[in-house]
């Protein structure tokens, strides 16, 4: 079996362990642990410890989470995209209280996480998809790396004072990048007049941004090729709804997760957050992009590896 | 120099969890002890010990203790508290709001915080047997060491309240809250800080208290109304208590400044430590009587301006005569006038909580006009004759009040304070 394999394309029956004996001990020992989380969760636990099946996992974090989470909160916890959460961020844990999380997957899981890898753990999701893949017995999948200004200044084809994004994260599901409105932006000077507002379709434009540096970032789409940095244009959006006025002093969240990226096409699911308010939701947002030769000689690394090296793409 | 003054106070006490209890409680001479059901078992001689009330801290798991209103600690800064941080949260909080500071008042650089505490035995013993025994080493609850070891108090209030000057913890047993206090007035005296926020605290349970009676430290007598008798002639040992009591110090422009009324100045202070033994006071109260000598000379005063001595005192055989003869040989002529009482009879032995806890009683007793009694003498230690060890509570302004406290090592610490003009 490759390092590589997705967890997805693993059956489910081959994965689950064979359990030892669950002893009465055991379960009370785990109700003792879990006495703070919901029902669902404690009996979720349970059922995996029974079963070894990772099906039940998800629930057994939500429930873990839950606990911690503070009360005028947890009702985030039970929205569709709860796996977008971010612990600190939308959460408000801090993180020792991360910790003690993770002590209690640990424990429940009976798996090791360990401090680096615990670091790159940012969201709900990151979580799921981490304890999914250790108790599979899989590799973990690939952290998102963090790309700062000067590395953005670098390599975008956008430059200030056109460029909306302060530090982005690319992993192999998403991007997310942060920009903070200085109040400096030269737009904002007349939009509008005495009330400094950053006009709606710059915020698209951000997203769209976001978008050139994961197909600059991200994984390679064919191989011996790599997206070429003048290529890249912005081609439609659809389903974009505004929800709140964003202005200077605001920290704009941006977050896209690729539907499907296939030269020379690029579609994304995108949204932007302040806190943990809803700014802008796009259903649909596509960049058009050329492939061009990658820096020969072309290795054909894992993409994991890939996503480490960074190489520069051709401009 | 700057002046100090004391503008605020909070108890979490035996005998009450507010200033105005206490106060009555001090007045009228009604103890705090009680019979501890932890103590039950025919195993442990000692049966009594003065209860923090309205508050369950008991359970191991800090989620499941009960804390009364109007206090609300939230989760994630109850988790690396033991009962002792809790304790002292309270009255801290009690004793800022009593000096109408506002958080501005309480984080900036001209305000520090001083704490004593001997750490919490049982948290330390939950997390180390967790280690040990339940989880392993990577299952110690994150935060087990700085809910447990000596200097939790301050590690706790010194980010909850986002202190930014001065910071630190005193472990001179019991002696560190006056410690605490000493320092603290240094710091104001000095210029260094504006003002000082001082607590102290204990756990007063099980693992705090009852490793005293292998020491045999501890009263054996099973009744509360009498287990706790300083100076008297039965007396057979100290009644453990737990608690927290704070303390909001300032220099005289902030008074001013602020406008607020104090309820003492905190004149001044000293300490001699008795080169004797580890934990057995000096047979004559050298050290205690040279921290006495100093403290009144550091004030420029002898003992002819004192009116009272809240006395160290615990209860113990040897601690009270040693104490008494400190005291003859500092008030010399004027032992007969100045009153004396340790209001340990009411109260039990704080430890490192006692000093701040006697310094705020005595800063009510100043701005009340009362000088609490020394309760529960039946018959009077001979060893404390020639001393005025006054039974009931004077309806008398207290006038130049003298502070002590002793702790292990043979360390004498003795505040003076007297009414804020």
């Amino acid at each position: 079996m490759s390092d590589s394999v997705p967890s997805a394309l693993v059956d489910d029956k081959s994965a689950v362990k064979t359990p030892a004996v669950f002893s009465a001990e055991e379960e009370a020992g785990i109700r003792e642990s879990l006495r703070r989380c919901p029902a669902k969760g404690v009996e979720a636990a349970i059922e995996f410890r029974k079963t070894g099946d990772p099906k039940h996992l998800p629930v057994v974090i939500l429930g873990i989470f839950e606990r911690f989470v503070e009360p005028d909160l947890r009702p985030r916890l039970a929205t569709a995209d709860s796996d977008d959460l971010r612990v600190i961020e939308d959460l408000g844990l801090d993180s020792l209280t991360m910790m003690e999380i993770v002590m209690l997957v640990e424990e429940i899981t009976k798996t090791q996480i360990a401090n680096d890898e615990l670091r790159q753990l940012s969201t709900i999701g990151d979580i799921k998809n981490f304890v999914d893949c250790r108790t599979r017995g899989l590799p973990p999948p690939p952290v998102a790396i963090v790309y700062d200004s000067a590395v953005l200044l670098e390599r975008m084809p956008i430059q200030p004072p056109f460029l909306f994004l302060d530090e982005a994260r690319v992993s192999a599901t998403k991007a997310t990048a942060s920009y903070r409105i200085t109040g400096q932006e030269f737009f904002l000077q007349g939009h509008f007049k005495g009330n400094p507002v950053m006009p709606a379709s710059l915020m698209l434009e951000a997203l769209g941004q976001l978008g050139v540096w994961y197909l600059l970032a991200g994984l390679p789409v064919e191989e011996g090729k790599v997206v070429g940095a003048g290529t890249i244009f912005f081609a439609s959006t659809d389903g974009v709804r505004c929800h709140r006025v964003c202005k200077p002093g605001d920290v704009l969240t941006l977050q896209l997760k690729p539907k499907r990226v296939k030269a020379p096409l690029a579609v994304f699911e995108g949204s932007i957050r302040v806190g943990q308010e809803k700014a802008v939701i796009a259903e649909e947002i596509t960049l058009t992009f050329g492939l061009v030769d990658a820096p020969a000689p072309a290795p054909k690394p894992a993409p994991e590896a890939e996503l480490q090296a960074e190489p520069a793409p051709q401009v | 120099m700057s002046r100090v003054f004391i503008t605020g106070v909070g108890f979490i006490t035996s005998i009450g969890n507010d200033a105005g209890a206490v106060e009555t409680n001090l007045r009228e001479l009604r103890h705090g002890l009680a019979t501890y059901a932890p103590f039950a078992a025919d195993n442990i001689p000692v049966k009594v010990i003065a209860p923090v009330r309205g508050f369950e801290t008991d359970a191991p798991d800090q989620e499941d203790w009960v804390i009364p209103a109007p206090y609300k600690l939230k989760r994630e800064l109850l988790r690396g508290m033991g009962p002792n941080a809790l304790y002292a949260t309270c009255a801290l909080e009690q004793a800022i709001a009593d000096a109408k500071l506002s958080p501005a008042d309480v984080s900036n650089d001209d305000t520090g915080l001083y704490a004593a505490s001997a750490g919490s035995p049982v948290m330390l013993t939950r997390s180390i047997n967790r280690m040990r025994e339940a989880g392993g080493v990577m299952r110690c609850p994150p935060l087990s060491v700085v809910a447990s070891i000596a200097g939790s108090v301050q590690f706790n209030l010194v980010a909850h309240l986002k202190i930014k000057g001065a910071s630190g913890g005193f472990v001179s047993a019991c002696a560190s809250s006056s410690h605490a206090l000493g320092f603290a007035f240094d710091e104001i005296a000095l210029g260094r800080q504006k003002r000082m926020l001082v607590v102290g605290a204990e756990d007063g349970n099980v693992d705090a208290i009852l490793p005293f009676a292998g020491m045999r430290a501890l009263s054996t007598n099973t009744d509360p109304n009498t287990a706790s008798r300083p100076f008297d002639k039965k007396r057979d040992g100290f009644v453990g208590t737990g608690g927290g009591v704070g303390l909001v110090l300032e220099s005289e422009e902030e008074v001013m400044r602020r406008g607020v009324t104090p309820y003492a100045e905190l004149l001044g202070w000293g300490q001699a430590s008795d080169g004797h033994n580890v934990a057995i006071s000096h047979p004559d109260g050298l050290g205690l009587a040279a921290a006495m000598r100093r403290a009144l000379k550091s004030v420029g005063m002898t003992a002819a301006d004192l009116g009272y001595v809240n006395a160290h005192a615990t209860s113990t055989p040897i601690g009270d005569v040693s104490e008494c003869k400190a005291l003859r040989t500092v008030l010399g002529e004027h032992a007969a006038r100045v009153a004396v009482s340790s209001t340990k009879a009411l109260t039990g032995h704080g430890l490192s909580l006692a000093g701040a806890m006697e310094t705020a009683f005595c800063a009510l007793a100043i701005r009340k006009g009362f000088i609490p009694g020394s309760a529960h003498i039946t018959e009077l230690d001979p060893a404390c004759e020639g001393l005025n060890i006054i039974r009931t509570t004077q309806a008398a302004s207290p006038g130049v009040v003298l502070n002590n406290s002793s702790g292990f090592g043979g360390a004498n610490v003795c505040l003076v304070l007297r009414p804020a003009v």
